[in-house]
C-alpha cells in the first residue's frame, strides 16, 4: 500500500489579483501516510487547503488523484474526489444539531422523500459511536457544545468524508490533549487513506508524521524525511535564515512593588484565583483548556464582571467597568484578545488605525486626525515590534495573521499602559513573528512593565516566563517559578497531578472538582 | 501540550435540549401566546368577537399580510432583507384588476399568474443577490422601486375591478364557519413544514446562521439563495392575489403598507433578523397579532391616532419578551 | 482557530476578494458617483435645450440639500452597522413642530427651533437607548419608533396639520446671494463639515470602528454604547433639520411630508459606496449618490415620462449603479500586499 501517489499536485499556482498566494506549488502524497505541510503564516498553506477542498481554483498546474485527474470546483465535487478537510476555521452550522452538522449537505431520506430526523439521527449518533464521541448526543445543537467539542466533530466529519485525503488543518487548535485524534488518524492511515497535516506545532507533527513539504512564499521549498531533519534545519527552510536561540537568563522572581492583584476572583469558569503581579515581571497562566483562563483575563481586561472578589490595579481598587476603564485603572492595564478576528483587528481600518484607535483622542490635533497623523504616531511602536512601516497605511485585513498580530501588539503598547494582558500572544503566528513577539514582551518588562500572558505552548511559557501558575479546575492549582519551571513539572500539575516539589499555591490547598 | 494525557476528553458531556423547552421557547409559540391572550382582550370588549363572521374578517384582513410575511421569512433566514415585497403586492394587485378573469378557472390562472410574477422578481432578486453578490437591502430596493413603477404603468390611479369569484369566493366561509383565506394560508404553512424538512429548507437556516461555514459543509450557498428569493418572490404574489379578493379594486400603490409590517410580523414571529433562526408559521401568526391588536385597540376606545403608539410598544415588548422566555425557562431547568 | 467566521463578511463567499482597499475604493467611488451626475447634466442637453444649464444644476442642488442631510445622518447610522427607518416620522417631527410652535411673523420665537431639534435628539436617544441597551435589532427599533411617532403627529394635530414657515427657515430655503440660493452655500458648507466629521475626527474613527467590529473596538476601549448613540441622535436631527427646511421650501408642513425620504435616504449611502453592513464608505461618496439620485429625478421629469415609467428607471439606475460599483471591479484596482 505504501508508495503509491495518492494525491499529486504539480505546479498549482493560485493568485487574488494582484496578489499572489500560491507561486508554484508540488506535493505528493503516498497511500497511508501522514505528511506534514509546513510554512508561515502566509506561505500558501491555507490556499493550498482551498484547492484542495474546492473552494477557489487555481490559475495554473495539474492535480491527480490515484492517477486521475482532479480539479474540483466546489466541496462537494471535492468529496467525491475522496478528498476532506477539517478547516481550520471550523465549518459546523452552530444552530443546527450535530446530526445535520454531519449530514450536511443531503439528509437521509425518510417518509415522502423529506428529510428523516430520525434516521439522521440514528446515522449520526452511529458516526459518534465509531469516532469514541459517543458522549456527543446526536440531537445536540452544534453551538451548544465546546469549542474542543466542536474541533472534534470538524474532524469526524472530514474523516467520514475522506476515502482517499484526508487533509487536518491546524486539528489540534483547540484540543489539549491529542491522543484521541493520533489514534483516528492511524486508523485511517492503516486503510490507506493518505493524511495532509497542517500544524504550527512541530512536536505534534514530529510525533505524527513521516514526510513533510516546506512551503515559503507561495513556493515548496523541499519535501524531507523528519527522522534526518533537526528542528533547526526545518525553521530554516520555513523562514529562509537561520532562528536566534537566544534564551534568556531567567531573572529571580521580582520583589518589585506590586503591579496588579488579584483576590479571590471567580466567575465563569474561574473558581477562586489571587496572586499579584509585580512590576517588571512576565508572568504567565499555563491551563489545559477551560480551566477559568478566559475568564480571568476576561476579568482582569474589564470585559466581563466577577461575581466574587476584588482586582486591585497599582494598590487602588477597581470595581465592574470596561476595557476602556481598564485602560485608565492606576499605570493602565491594555488587553491583546484571544481570537484575532473577531475581537482584535477591526477589518476595515488601516494597520495605523487600528493601531492608534485607543488612543485616537490623545494623537489627535484639536480633534481631528487623519492617516498621516496616525502613521507617524504608530511608526515607533510599529518598528519595536518589527512591524514594516509601509503596512501602516494597508488596510489591515491585507496583511498576514503574523503582522495583524503585531499590530495587535503595538496597540497595547502604545496605549502606554503599564500592565499587559496578552491571551495566546503568538496563536497562530509563524516562528519569525514569534522572536519579535517575545523581544517586545522582554523590552516592554525589563523596561518596568508588567505582563500577564496565557500561551497554549508550554515551550513559549518556559522560555519567556519569570513565572508561572497553572489553573485548574478553576483555581490556581500550582505556581512554578526558577528551575522548577521546566516541561515535566508543568504537565505534571496541568493534568492535576501534585508532584512531590511543586510549590503549592495557597489557594490551590482545595482539591480540584 | 503534547504531553498532557486523557483528560480533557471527560468533562464536556453535552446535554440535549429537550422537546419540550426547545417548542415553548420558540418564536411561534410565544406569538400564539401574544394571539391568544389578544383575543381574550377582543372578546371581553367585544361581544360579536367570537362569532364565525368576525373572526372571518379577521383572517380576511390578516391572510395577505400573513403570506406576504411568510414569504420574507424565507429570505430573512437566509440573512436577507427583500424589500420587493411591496413592489410585486402592487404589481399582483393591479394585474388582478385590470384583467379580471372570471370563474374558478379563471381564479386559477390568475393564482398561476401572480405567482409568475412574483416568481420573475425573485429571480432577479436571487440573480443580483445570489450571482452578483449585491447587498439584498440594496438590490431589493431597486428591484422594488421597478415593480412600483411597473404597477403604475399598468394602472396610473387606484381602479379597476378583481373578478367577482375571486372577491367573493376566497372571502366567504366553508360550511359556514371556516374561512376560505384562512385555508389558503393554512396551505402556505403546510408547504413550508414540508419543505422546512428538504435539504434546501435545512441549506436555508445553514446558510443565514454562516455563509461561509455552510459552503465549507458542502451547502451551494448561491442555489439556496438563490431559491429564497424565487420562494419568496411567489409567496408575494399569493399574498397579492388575496389582497385583491380583499378590496376587489386596484392600487398601484397597494404594496407600500406591507414594507415595515411585513417586518414587524417576521420580528413578532421570532424570527431573528440576523438570519438561521425562526420560521415561516411564527411570520403568520405574528401578522395576525398585528391585524388583531388594531382591532382590539379600536373596540378597547382607543383613538385610531393613537394606535401607532401601541403598535410601536408591542413591537418592541414583544422582542424583549421573546429574549426574556428562553432565558427564564433556561433558569428554571 | 476561530470559533466561527466572524459575521462581518455579509454575502461574500470568497473572502480573499473581499479584501479590497476601504480607502482607495471609497475615493474613486465617489468620483464616479459625481461624474456620473455631470455626465447626467450634461447629457440631458441633448434631450432637450433647456435643460443641463446652470439654473437647472442649482435646481437640482437645492433639491439635493434635502437628501443631503438626511444622507448624512442615516450614513452615520449605517456606518454603526444600524439603519434608521424613524427619518420619515423625524422630518414630520420637525416640519410640524416648527410650523404649529414658531410659525410665520413670529421672529421673537426662533430659540424655539433649537428647542425642536432638542426634541428630535430625544427621538434619536430613544432609538439609540433600544439599539445600545435593550439590544433590539436597528430596523425593528427604528420601525417601532417611526410608527410611534406618526402616530403622535397624527394625534397631535388632530389629522390637520397648521401653520406655515417661520422666517428664518423661508429666508435659508427661498433666498439667494450673489444668484446662487442660500441653501446651496448651505448644502455645501454641510457636506465639508460632514466629512470632515466622519473621515478626519476622534468620533469618525470610532465610528468607523465600532462599525467595523464592535467587539473588537470594545477591547480596544471605545465605549460603543456612547458612539452608537451619537450615530443615531445625529440622524434624528438631521431628520428634523430636514422637517424644517422642507416647511420653509414648502410654506406649510403635512403629515407625509417624509414618507418619500426614507428609501432614497438608504440608496443615497449606498449609490454612494457605503456597505450596509456598516464599517465603510466615505460622506463623499454619499454626497454623490444624493446629487446622482436628485440629478436623475429632476433629468427624467424633465423628459416628460409618465410617472410608471421614470419610478421603472429610477430603481433600474439603483440596480445598475450597485451592479457597475461592485467590489469585485475595485478589487482589481486593490494595492498589492500579502495574501
Amino acid at each position: 500500500m505504501d508508495g503509491q501517489i495518492a494525491l499529486a499536485v504539480e505546479g498549482v499556482a493560485k493568485s487574488y489579483g494582484a496578489t499572489v498566494a500560491i507561486e508554484r506549488l508540488d506535493l505528493a502524497l503516498r497511500a497511508g501516510e501522514v505528511h506534514a505541510l509546513l510554512g508561515e503564516n502566509g506561505a500558501g498553506k491555507s490556499t493550498l487547503v482551498k484547492v484542495l477542498s474546492g473552494v477557489v481554483q487555481p490559475d495554473a498546474g495539474a492535480m491527480t488523484i490515484a492517477g486521475t485527474s482532479f480539479r474540483p470546483r466546489t466541496l462537494t465535487e471535492s468529496r467525491a474526489g475522496g478528498v476532506a478537510t477539517a478547516f481550520q476555521e471550523l465549518s459546523l452550522l452552530p444552530n443546527l444539531t450535530v446530526a445535520e452538522n454531519l449530514m450536511l449537505p443531503r439528509m437521509p431520506r425518510g417518509l415522502f422523500g423529506l428529510a428523516s430526523g430520525r434516521a439522521a439521527r440514528s446515522d449520526a449518533t452511529g458516526i459518534l459511536h465509531r469516532y469514541g464521541l459517543a458522549r456527543i448526543e446526536a440531537t445536540a445543537l452544534v453551538g451548544a457544545l465546546s469549542l474542543a467539542d466542536r474541533q472534534r466533530l470538524e474532524i469526524v466529519r472530514a474523516m467520514e468524508h475522506a476515502t482517499r485525503v484526508l487533509v487536518l488543518d491546524e486539528p489540534t487548535a483547540a484540543l489539549s490533549e491529542v491522543d484521541w485524534l493520533f489514534g483516528l488518524v492511524r486508523q485511517a492511515t492503516a486503510r490507506g487513506v493518505a493524511v495532509l497535516y497542517i500544524s504550527h506545532r512541530l512536536a505534534e507533527v514530529r510525533a505524527l508524521c513521516g514526510r513533510a513539504t516546506v512551503l515559503r512564499n507561495g513556493r515548496s521549498i523541499a519535501t524531507v524525511d523528519l527522522a534526518g531533519a533537526s528542528d533547526a534545519d526545518i525553521f530554516e527552510m520555513m523562514v529562509g535564515r537561520a532562528v536566534r536561540s537566544d534564551r534568556h537568563a531567567r531573572r529571580a522572581t521580582s520583589t518589585g512593588p506590586l503591579a496588579m492583584e488579584a483576590a479571590g476572583l471567580a466567575g465563569g469558569g474561574l473558581k477562586d484565583a489571587t496572586f499579584a503581579l509585580r512590576k517588571g515581571e512576565v508572568l504567565a497562566v499555563a491551563a489545559l483548556e477551560g480551566q477559568g483562563q478566559r475568564d480571568l483575563f476576561r476579568m482582569l481586561a474589564g470585559l466581563a464582571s466577577p461575581s466574587a472578589g476584588t482586582i486591585r490595579v497599582d494598590g487602588e481598587a477597581v470595581g465592574p467597568r470596561s476595557p476602556k476603564a481598564a485602560l485608565k485603572a492606576g499605570g493602565g492595564v491594555a488587553y491583546l484578545p484571544e481570537e484575532r478576528k473577531t475581537e482584535g483587528i477591526l477589518s476595515s481600518l488601516t494597520t495605523a488605525g487600528n493601531i492608534t484607535l485607543p488612543v485616537a483622542g490623545r494623537i489627535a490635533r484639536g480633534g481631528f486626525v487623519w492617516g498621516a497623523l496616525e502613521e507617524r504616531a504608530a511608526a515607533g511602536v510599529a518598528a519595536s515590534v518589527d512591524l514594516a512601516e509601509r503596512y501602516l497605511s494597508f488596510p489591515i485585513a491585507d496583511l498576514s495573521g503574523g503582522n495583524q498580530q503585531k499590530a495587535l501588539l503595538a496597540r497595547t503598547l502604545l496605549t502606554g499602559a503599564r500592565t499587559l494582558l496578552l491571551f495566546d500572544p503568538t496563536r497562530g503566528v509563524d516562528v519569525g513573528t514569534k522572536q519579535s513577539i517575545y523581544s517586545a514582551i522582554r523590552r516592554f518588562a525589563e523596561d518596568g512593565g508588567s505582563v500577564l500572558f496565557y500561551s497554549s505552548e508550554l515551550p513559549e511559557i518556559i522560555d519567556l516566563a519569570d513565572r508561572c501558575l497553572v489553573l485548574y479546575g478553576g483555581r490556581i492549582f500550582a505556581e512554578h517559578s526558577g528551575d522548577a519551571l521546566e516541561e515535566q513539572r508543568l504537565v505534571t500539575s496541568l493534568v492535576g497531578h501534585r508532584g512531590a516539589d511543586a510549590t503549592a499555591a495557597p489557594a490551590a490547598l482545595a482539591v480540584p472538582a | 501540550m503534547s504531553a498532557a494525557t486523557n483528560t480533557a476528553a471527560g468533562p464536556a458531556t453535552t446535554r440535549s435540549q429537550s422537546g419540550l423547552v426547545r417548542g415553548l421557547t420558540s418564536g411561534a409559540a410565544i406569538v400564539a401566546l401574544l394571539y391568544v391572550v389578544l383575543y381574550a382582550l377582543y372578546g371581553l370588549w367585544e361581544p360579536r368577537a367570537l362569532s364565525a363572521s368576525t373572526f372571518t374578517s379577521l383572517v380576511n384582513n390578516a391572510a395577505p399580510l400573513a403570506i406576504a410575511a411568510a414569504g420574507e421569512t424565507l429570505v430573512v433566514l437566509t440573512r436577507g432583507f427583500d424589500l420587493s415585497v411591496a413592489g410585486v403586492v402592487s404589481l399582483t394587485n393591479v394585474f388582478m384588476a385590470v384583467y379580471p378573469l372570471e370563474g374558478p378557472g379563471g381564479a386559477v390562472l390568475s393564482l398561476l399568474g401572480c405567482c409568475a410574477i412574483g416568481a420573475v422578481v425573485g429571480a432577479v432578486n436571487g440573480w443580483l443577490v445570489a450571482v452578483l453578490r449585491l447587498q439584498t437591502i440594496a438590490a431589493t430596493l431597486g428591484t422594488m422601486i421597478v415593480c412600483q413603477g411597473l404597477a403604475l404603468v399598468v394602472l396610473d390611479a387606484p381602479g379597476g375591478m378583481v373578478a367577482e369569484w375571486v372577491s367573493y369566493e376566497l372571502t366567504d366561509r366553508l360550511f359556514g364557519v371556516v374561512p376560505v383565506s384562512g385555508l389558503v394560508v393554512l396551505a402556505v404553512a403546510l408547504v413550508w413544514l414540508a419543505f422546512s424538512r428538504t435539504d434546501t429548507g435545512i441549506g436555508l437556516y445553514a446558510v443565514g446562521a454562516d455563509e461561509h461555514a455552510a459552503m465549507l459543509s458542502g451547502v451551494s450557498v448561491r442555489r439556496i439563495r438563490f431559491v429564497a428569493f424565487v420562494g419568496a418572490g411567489m409567496l408575494y404574489g399569493v399574498a397579492g392575489f388575496m389582497l385583491s379578493a380583499q378590496t376587489a379594486t386596484g392600487n398601484p400603490n397597494a404594496g407600500a403598507p406591507f414594507l415595515m409590517l411585513v417586518f414587524a410580523a417576521v420580528a413578532l414571529g421570532g424570527t431573528s433578523l440576523s438570519g438561521g433562526r425562526g420560521g415561516l408559521v411564527g411570520s403568520i401568526i405574528g401578522a395576525g397579532s398585528l391585524m388583531l391588536l388594531q382591532k382590539v385597540l379600536f373596540s378597547g376606545g382607543v383613538s385610531s391616532f393613537y394606535t401607532g403608539i401601541f403598535q410601536g410598544f408591542v413591537l418592541i415588548a414583544a422582542i424583549l419578551f421573546g429574549r426574556a422566555v428562553p432565558r427564564l425557562l433556561g433558569a428554571i431547568r | 482557530m476561530s470559533v466561527s467566521r466572524p459575521v462581518s463578511g455579509g454575502f461574500d463567499a470568497a473572502a480573499d476578494t473581499r479584501r479590497s482597499g476601504g480607502i482607495g475604493r471609497e475615493t474613486i467611488n465617489g468620483i464616479v458617483v459625481f461624474a456620473l451626475s455631470i455626465l447626467l447634466i450634461l447629457g440631458s442637453r441633448f434631450v432637450s435645450p433647456a435643460l443641463g444649464s446652470w439654473s437647472q444644476v442649482l435646481t437640482v442642488l437645492t433639491l439635493a440639500s434635502f437628501l443631503v442631510v438626511l444622507a448624512f445622518g442615516q450614513g452615520l447610522v449605517i456606518l454603526v452597522g444600524g439603519l434608521d427607518l424613524s427619518i420619515p416620522a423625524l422630518i414630520t417631527i420637525g416640519g410640524v413642530l416648527s410650523a404649529t410652535w414658531v410659525g410665520a411673523g413670529n421672529p421673537d420665537a426662533w430659540y424655539l427651533l433649537p428647542a425642536i431639534l432638542g426634541v428630535c435628539c430625544l427621538c434619536g436617544a430613544f432609538n439609540g437607548f433600544g439599539v445600545t441597551v435593550l439590544k433590539i435589532p436597528p430596523f425593528i427599533m427604528t420601525m417601532a419608533t417611526s410608527i410611534i411617532l406618526a402616530s403622535v403627529a397624527l394625534g397631535y394635530t388632530s389629522g390637520t396639520p397648521r401653520g406655515a414657515s417661520p422666517d428664518v427657515l423661508t429666508a435659508l430655503m427661498k433666498s439667494t446671494w450673489l444668484g446662487v440660493p442660500t441653501v446651496v452655500f448651505f448644502v455645501v458648507v454641510f457636506a465639508v463639515a460632514g466629512w470632515v466629521v466622519q473621515s478626519r475626527t476622534v468620533l469618525g474613527r470610532r465610528l468607523y470602528a465600532v462599525g467595523a467590529n464592535p467587539e473588537a473596538a470594545r477591547v480596544a476601549g471605545v465605549s460603543v454604547g456612547a458612539v452608537t448613540m451619537t450615530a443615531y441622535v445625529v440622524s434624528a436631527a438631521c431628520a428634523g433639520f430636514v422637517g424644517m427646511m422642507l416647511v420653509g421650501y414648502a410654506n406649510g408642513a403635512t403629515l407625509r411630508m417624509g414618507d418619500n425620504y426614507m428609501l432614497p435616504s438608504i440608496a443615497a449611502v449606498v449609490i454612494g459606496g457605503s456597505s450596509i453592513l456598516g464599517g465603510r464608505g466615505s460622506f463623499v461618496g454619499t454626497v454623490g449618490g444624493a446629487v446622482l439620485l436628485t440629478t436623475l429625478g429632476t433629468v427624467i421629469s424633465a423628459i416628460g415620462l409618465e410617472q410608471g415609467w421614470r419610478t421603472v428607471i429610477e430603481g433600474g439606475i439603483i440596480v445598475a449603479a450597485l451592479f457597475f460599483l461592485r467590489e469585485e471591479l475595485f478589487a482589481r484596482l486593490r494595492r498589492p500586499g500579502r495574501g
